[in-house]
């Protein structure tokens, strides 16, 4: 893989550009991700788990063929809600420590590439690498659902896979973040389960015993359940998928009353934020460190 | 905001209260006294042609836009051939009917006026045994409007309402005190509500209502029958209050949503039976308050299938001696839920050997009989909190909902009280035919997006050069 980087640097004179410098990290980044345990572990966890998720909200509907808001999605959104936060922050927590504790990261930051292209770069390589991962797994689900026959709309699948997406690079960039501060592997991913541990449970469960015990208005709740990229994620799938909020009760009739048509941009604007920001603060704390 | 907000909240707590808000007062709310047409009748073509006629006769009528106000006030048959049109020009009512016997068929009757405390009204009839039969009425207020005029029927017509604000929207079909109507295949959409008023011994058949506020509402209306009918898309699809002896059955009512946003509700309702309807995809599928409302007869319900609402069953405290059978549960959010902190006691899910089929039953069935060898007790520690505090409903599908559940089965000191009990739950849903509203196929289309998803996967993978490949 260096042979390449060598090579650029060799046959141009100049520095290669910065769009190249990118594409040649990513494509590194992207390889050694597909060769790695955790992809191909994830990967099968998510395939097998969105089949039998599939296989059984597919059985569950009795041959009634009736529509509406079925399991099927719901289960996926849970299933996406559970899985890929998990992925995308080990991986971003992984990419950095882990090149730094092998003594990689001296090694490329020596080569004609800046720390921003191989911060840029790598996260669009893992990037890359979860897009692949979250295709297979939901080709999967889509396989099994087009067999048995489901009345699931493509069109909300389409919207769950690119909302997934969405969430991906949302999570990866937290996890960068964390690789880029922590000192070691071992504790960067440490810390990105711990991470994910509280979003996924610690901060719903606070907030409902919030909600009960210091009797939050509906705006309140929102807001902070806003906070929570997991949250807009699923709040979003279902705005999506339903066009309407009242599913969620007060809270989400009040979102849909309230902001209406906006709910699309509200919530795209928190993911970008998830995805944008830490990434910004990873960059700006990566220039200044010494990369070993 | 505030203010706006609280109403919101207050609203949505008290959504079962919301119906009987809504309705004015029905022993004040007689309709509207007669005025005076607005401007001159029977001076056009179709009202020279009725002056002539006599009683008997039948009067018909050629294609062509009639710009006039009609008073049908002799037991004629007037019938459209060719598609006339009978345009209000956006004023007051168009046709009234004030003698017995008439039929009026096969015209586009469009443009009333919009004044709500006149109730302007494209058919208004008066006088008993009406026929209204195949007629389009477009960008009416009030549609239909049959004031004791017992015996008349209403049959095939296509009736569109203005699209208005809900609150300045008439109702396309409404009848008051016509004993022995007959409703049928008619379609009406973007109206206010079809409501019937102290009407004996109506049925209700092969009707559209979507898009509207009540699909079909009932007042002190005994003795009804509503079958076959589809309301979609409603604020509420069927609605019956202080009525006896009701069957609904074969009705579909999908995406009946809103603050009420009921498929079937019964208020003080007694003797009736409710089955073979296919509720799906509603905020409450049925609605129960105060029904039955005496010990005569237990509501029965049995047959119907009850799938993807957010809450399939509500029950107020008020009501007791339901018997729910043979019914299949897919799927709502909430299969059955208690308004408050009351208990369904009252209430059976079985009649003899048969329960319902609940998609949430986890039990088996060893000896084959097709009821489950264990009972069905239904007790979610999550949906127990979302009963107290609505507000939760927030965390619904995700994992901190199925956490709550967890901690809920592990743990029974913390376990809520079963909400219900089916002692013989069925193992499989009763079959019913396919649902109108199924969607359509589309395994060809997911199959092709389940191709394109693995091959955009493998080529993200291969543009790494391959798992094994390129260079090292």
């Amino acid at each position: 893989m260096n042979a390449t980087i060598a090579a650029g640097a060799v046959r141009t004179a100049t520095p290669p550009s910065f769009g190249s410098n990118l594409a040649t990290v990513a494509q590194r980044e992207l390889r050694e991700a597909v060769r790695s345990r955790w992809f191909v572990l994830y990967t099968l966890a998510f395939a097998v788990l969105g089949l039998g998720v599939s296989y059984v909200s597919a059985a569950g509907s009795g041959g009634s063929g009736l529509a509406g808001f079925g399991r099927t999605t719901a289960g996926l959104i849970n299933l996406v809600l559970l899985i890929v936060p998990l992925m995308a922050l080990t991986a971003g927590a992984a990419s950095i420590a882990s090149d730094r504790e092998r003594g990689m990261l001296a090694y490329l930051l020596a080569q004609p590439v800046s720390r921003i292209e191989l911060l840029l770069g790598k996260y669009l390589g893992l990037a890359a690498a979860l897009f692949a991962s979250l295709c297979v797994g939901f080709g999967v689900c889509a396989a099994v659902l087009s067999f048995k026959g489901e009345g699931t709309r493509v069109a909300s699948l389409v919207w769950l896979i690119g909302l997934s997406m969405g969430l991906a690079l949302s999570t990866l960039s937290v996890g960068v973040l964390l690789s880029v501060l922590a000192r070691k592997a071992s504790a960067a991913v440490g810390a990105a389960v711990f991470l994910w541990l509280t979003l996924v449970f610690v901060t719903d469960l606070g907030l409902m015993a919030g909600t009960v015990a210091m009797r939050l208005r509906v705006e309140q709740l929102l807001a902070l359940s806003l906070v929570n990229p997991l949250q807009v994620f699923k709040m979003w799938s279902l705005h999506a998928v339903d066009a309407n909020l009242d599913v969620l009760g007060p809270a989400g009739l009040y979102a849909s009353e309230e902001f209406g048509g906006r709910l699309h941009a509200i919530f795209g604007l928190c993911l970008a934020l998830w995805s944008v920001v830490p990434l910004a603060v990873a960059a700006a704390v990566f220039s200044r460190r010494s990369p070993v | 905001m505030s203010t706006r907000l609280s109403i919101l909240i207050v609203a949505v707590g008290l959504s079962p209260a919301l119906p009987c808000a809504a309705e004015p007062d029905p022993h004040t709310a007689a309709p509207a006294k007669r005025q005076a047409a607005a401007g001159p009748v029977n001076t056009g073509v179709i009202g020279m042609r009725i002056a002539a006629a006599r009683d008997g006769d039948t009067v018909e009528i050629g294609p062509g836009i009639y710009r006039e106000h009609i008073r049908i006030d002799r037991s004629i048959r007037l019938v459209g051939r060719g598609g006339p049109v009978i345009d209000g020009g956006g004023s007051g009512d168009i046709i009234e009917i004030v003698a017995p016997g008439v039929v009026l068929r096969g015209f586009t009757i469009r443009g009333t006026g919009i004044d709500l405390d006149q109730e302007n009204a494209a058919v208004r009839a008066t006088a008993a045994g009406a026929v209204i039969e195949d007629n389009t009425l477009e960008d009416v207020l009030f549609g239909i409007d049959l004031r004791e005029a017992p015996g008349s029927v209403v049959r095939g017509n296509r009736i569109g309402g203005k699209k208005l604000d809900i609150a300045r929207r008439g109702d396309g079909l409404r009848l008051w005190r016509c004993d022995g109507a007959l409703i049928e295949n008619n379609t009406v959409h973007d109206g206010r509500d079809s409501i019937l008023w102290y009407s004996k011994g109506i049925t209700v058949r092969g009707n559209t209502g979507r898009d509207c506020r009540y699909g079909l509402h009932l007042m002190f209306s005994d003795g009804v029958t509503i079958e076959n009918n589809l309301f979609a898309n409603n604020s509420v699809g069927i609605y019956l209050m202080y009525t006896s002896g009701v069957n609904i059955s074969g009705n579909t009512l999908y995406r009946n949503r809103g603050p009420s946003g009921y498929g079937i509700g019964l208020k003080e309702t007694d003797r009736f039976t409710v089955t073979g309807n296919r509720i799906s995809a509603n905020r409450v599928g049925v609605y129960i308050d105060g029904s039955p409302f005496t010990a005569a007869q237990p509501g029965d319900f049995h047959r119907n299938t009850i799938a993807y609402n957010d809450i399939g069953f509500t029950f107020l405290p008020s009501a007791r001696n339901n018997e729910l059978y043979e019914n299949n549960f897919i799927d709502n959010i909430d299969q059955v839920s208690v308004a408050g902190r009351g208990s369904l006691e009252a209430n059976r899910f079985w009649k003899g050997e048969r329960g319902n089929y609940w998609s949430d039953y986890t039990g088996y069935d060893q000896n084959g009989d097709g009821v489950g060898d264990f009972i069905h007790e239904s007790w979610t520690l999550f949906e127990n909190m979302v009963d107290r505090e609505p507000k939760l409903r927030l965390f619904l599908f995700s994992p901190a909902q199925q956490a709550v559940e967890f901690v809920g089965r592990a743990l029974p000191s913390v376990r809520p009280e079963p909400k219900f009990i089916d002692e013989v739950p069925l193992m499989r849903p009763v079959p019913l035919p396919a649902d109108v509203y199924a969607s359509t196929p589309s395994a060809a289309s997911l199959g092709a997006l389940a191709v394109g998803l693995l091959l955009s996967g493998g080529a993200i993978v291969g543009a790494a050069g391959g798992r094994f490949g390129g260079p090292k």
